[in-house]
């Protein structure tokens, strides 16, 4: 399926980057899963995605990144119209309280995911997340009932009356 | 835009001139015009080149432009009287469109206040817990709820109630397959049964309205419901048949409340009396369309309804019908459909061959096709075979008007086919082969069936 929206994952450790990878693999088929280590090419890539006008649904990031940190990209994205709508997942092991709050408070973080984590939460979590992104940001969420939350969409497509009777 | 509807622009557009350069023999100017715009109409469905809601409010104003007395073409000296350009536009108001309105708003207070997840919820109870009636049940509620509420808004609050059931069946288990397909299957199913359970019955009534034909609520239900309960039965055993539940014992698991707050109660009240006062339409007489003004005016004046949710309304469906029964009077006032009926050569068909032929391919058409726009398309045609004397007498344009609209809500073979077809592959469950086999026999059933109601069972209550 052609999908138009992005998972980004950033993460400097590449055991870990393809650990996550492999965790989300069931969403593949239907969003696009990109990855890097550092927060600086994370932009570009966000850049290039925005350029051709398609979405980024989700973003999974560490916190302590070569150069800029995780929650500081975080931030940025908040602040930027574009990429606000994006559901923001903090992954890292040694956030102190003081920077996890800040990305609660300044980045609307939707989830903290602590390592080392469970392969079941990672993934409830990035459809729980990608579901609500769906439901929010795309006319036709029909496609993604299959791999996400079918039973919300359901709900949605019934309270949301997007699809009527021909 | 993608090439399929640049080639429908192209094609529309040249099919709209056609008429304008040719001279067809015993066609008048009129009748040329109302042609291009039949063409136009019906590319523009077809390929969907701009949304169906659109081509229909497209179609109006062509017609108020180039076919009522206020438009830029000069009828006085021809043979066509130019109606008014008010005829046009007052079919956004006709009666079906005010009857289908008053669905609309108690569908959707009813989802507002949960009155549909409750009622399934009761309904579903004495089915047990034994596969084969669980799918009985399924099918039974949903059929009842889309007849009244709109099929697709019924299958998407159905998928919700069947997901969880699904979630704790084993993942090899057939009673999957046949769970997910009975939900949409009934959905159309059951939309035939009422005048508001499907856009395509408004289209045909308000045809037969045009002419003349009063229907009552009660009356449809008469004509129709027989057909949906046996239909419904059959599509039942069919699925058992190819998809039978390996699992001796599934566990419906409904939770849920009543709302009890004054509103919903003006709800439930109101949805009664209404459904009541539509029913027995025979015997107080006050018609369908008059009644759908109670939900309109008691849920908006007690805020039961309030203004956002009547933006939320699906007007774009109301605007479809609309085009569609306008559509159909300029064709019979222009003596368009006329023309074209009495240039094929019925004659030398056989009275129910031709009703098989329309039947046959009002299914095959909303196949693909909108069911709304299929009966559109079809309805003009059907009723100048009547009007014209090919079949005879009004009761042969009942007959015919009855076979278009049931016919092309039996099209379920594809996931394009219907609403609730596309949302119930979209959740992986269903193959689009499980649906084209059982959606296949089911149509074709249907079709026999509704040419043996034409023989045996409407002359007689007609």
């Amino acid at each position: 399926m052609e999908s138009k929206i992005y998972i980004l994952v950033v993460e400097d450790e590449p055991e870990v980057l393809d650990s996550i990878v492999r965790d989300i693999t069931e969403f593949e088929d239907h969003f696009n899963v990109e990855m890097t280590d550092t927060a600086e090419e994370a932009e570009e890539i966000i850049d290039q995605i925005l350029e051709e006008e398609e979405m980024i649904g989700l973003i999974l990031c560490d916190h302590v990144l070569p150069g800029k940190n995780g929650v500081d990209l975080l931030i940025e994205m908040q602040n930027d119209e574009k990429t606000k709508p994006t559901k923001k997942v903090l992954i890292t092991g040694q956030a102190g309280l003081e920077e996890t709050v800040k990305a609660v408070n300044e980045a609307d973080l939707k989830h903290y995911i602590a390592k080392p984590w469970e392969k079941s939460d990672l993934v409830d979590i990035t459809r729980k997340l990608l579901t609500d992104y769906v439901i929010e940001h795309v006319k036709d969420p029909l496609p993604y009932m299959q791999v996400l939350d079918a039973e919300k969409i359901a709900e949605h497509l019934r309270t949301g009356r997007q699809i009527t009777d021909q | 835009m993608n090439k399929t509807k640049s080639i429908g622009l192209i094609l529309g557009i040249i099919g709209f001139m056609i008429p304008l350069f040719v001279q067809l023999p015993g066609l008048s100017l009129a009748g040329h015009l109302a042609m291009s715009i039949f063409i136009l109409a019906a590319v523009f469905w077809m390929f969907e080149t701009i949304p169906i809601y659109s081509t229909s409010i497209l179609i109006i104003l062509l017609q108020v432009v180039l076919l009522s007395a206020e438009g830029f073409v000069p009828y006085s000296d021809t043979v066509y009287e130019a109606i008014s350009y008010e005829r046009f536009i007052a079919t956004l108001a006709d009666p079906i469109i005010i009857l289908f309105l008053g669905g609309f708003v108690l569908a959707d207070a009813s989802v507002k206040y949960n009155l549909d997840k409750n009622m399934t919820r009761i309904l579903l109870k004495p089915f047990g817990s034994d596969p084969k009636y669980i799918i009985l049940g399924l099918m039974a509620v949903t059929a009842v709820l889309s007849a009244f509420m709109s099929n697709t808004a019924t299958t998407a609050m159905m998928i919700t109630v069947i997901i969880p059931i699904l979630a704790r069946t084993d993942y090899s288990d057939p009673a999957r397959i046949s769970i997910a397909l009975s939900i949409p299957f009934a959905a159309n199913i059951g939309g035939v049964a009422t005048p508001i359970g499907t856009p395509p019955n408004a289209v045909v009534i308000a045809a037969l309205n045009q002419q003349g034909l009063n229907i009552e609520f009660g009356s449809w239900m008469l004509y129709a419901m027989p057909l949906a309960i046996v239909m419904l039965i059959f599509a039942w055993f069919l699925l058992l048949k190819l998809h039978p539940p390996a699992t001796k014992v599934l566990q419906l698991d409904l939770k849920g409340e009543w709302t009890r707050s004054t509103k919903a109660y003006i709800l439930y009240v109101v949805f009664a009396l209404t459904v009541l006062l539509w029913v027995t339409e025979s015997l107080h007489g006050i018609r369908s369309s008059i009644v759908a003004l109670l939900p309109v005016a008691v849920l908006t004046l007690t805020n039961t309804f309030e203004k956002e949710d009547i933006r939320k309304l699906p007007w774009e469906v109301l605007w479809l019908i609309a085009g569609g029964i306008s559509l159909g009077i300029s064709m019979k006032t222009t003596g368009l459909a006329d023309w074209l009926v009495g240039s094929i050569g019925w004659e030398h068909m056989a009275y129910m061959i031709l009703l098989g032929v329309f039947g046959g391919f009002a299914l095959l058409m909303s196949n693909f096709l909108s069911n709304t726009v299929t009966a559109s398309l079809m309805i003009p045609l059907g009723i100048s075979l009547a009007t014209s004397g090919v079949i005879d007498g009004p009761a042969s344009m009942m007959l015919i008007g009855l076979v278009i609209a049931l016919s092309t809500s039996f099209a379920m073979v594809l996931p394009i086919s219907t609403p609730p077809n596309a949302i119930a592959v979209s959740t992986g469950v269903v193959k689009t082969k499980d649906m084209i086999v059982s959606g296949a026999i089911i149509g074709a059933v249907a079709i026999v069936l509704i040419l043996l109601m034409v023989h045996f069972y409407w002359p007689y209550i007609l």
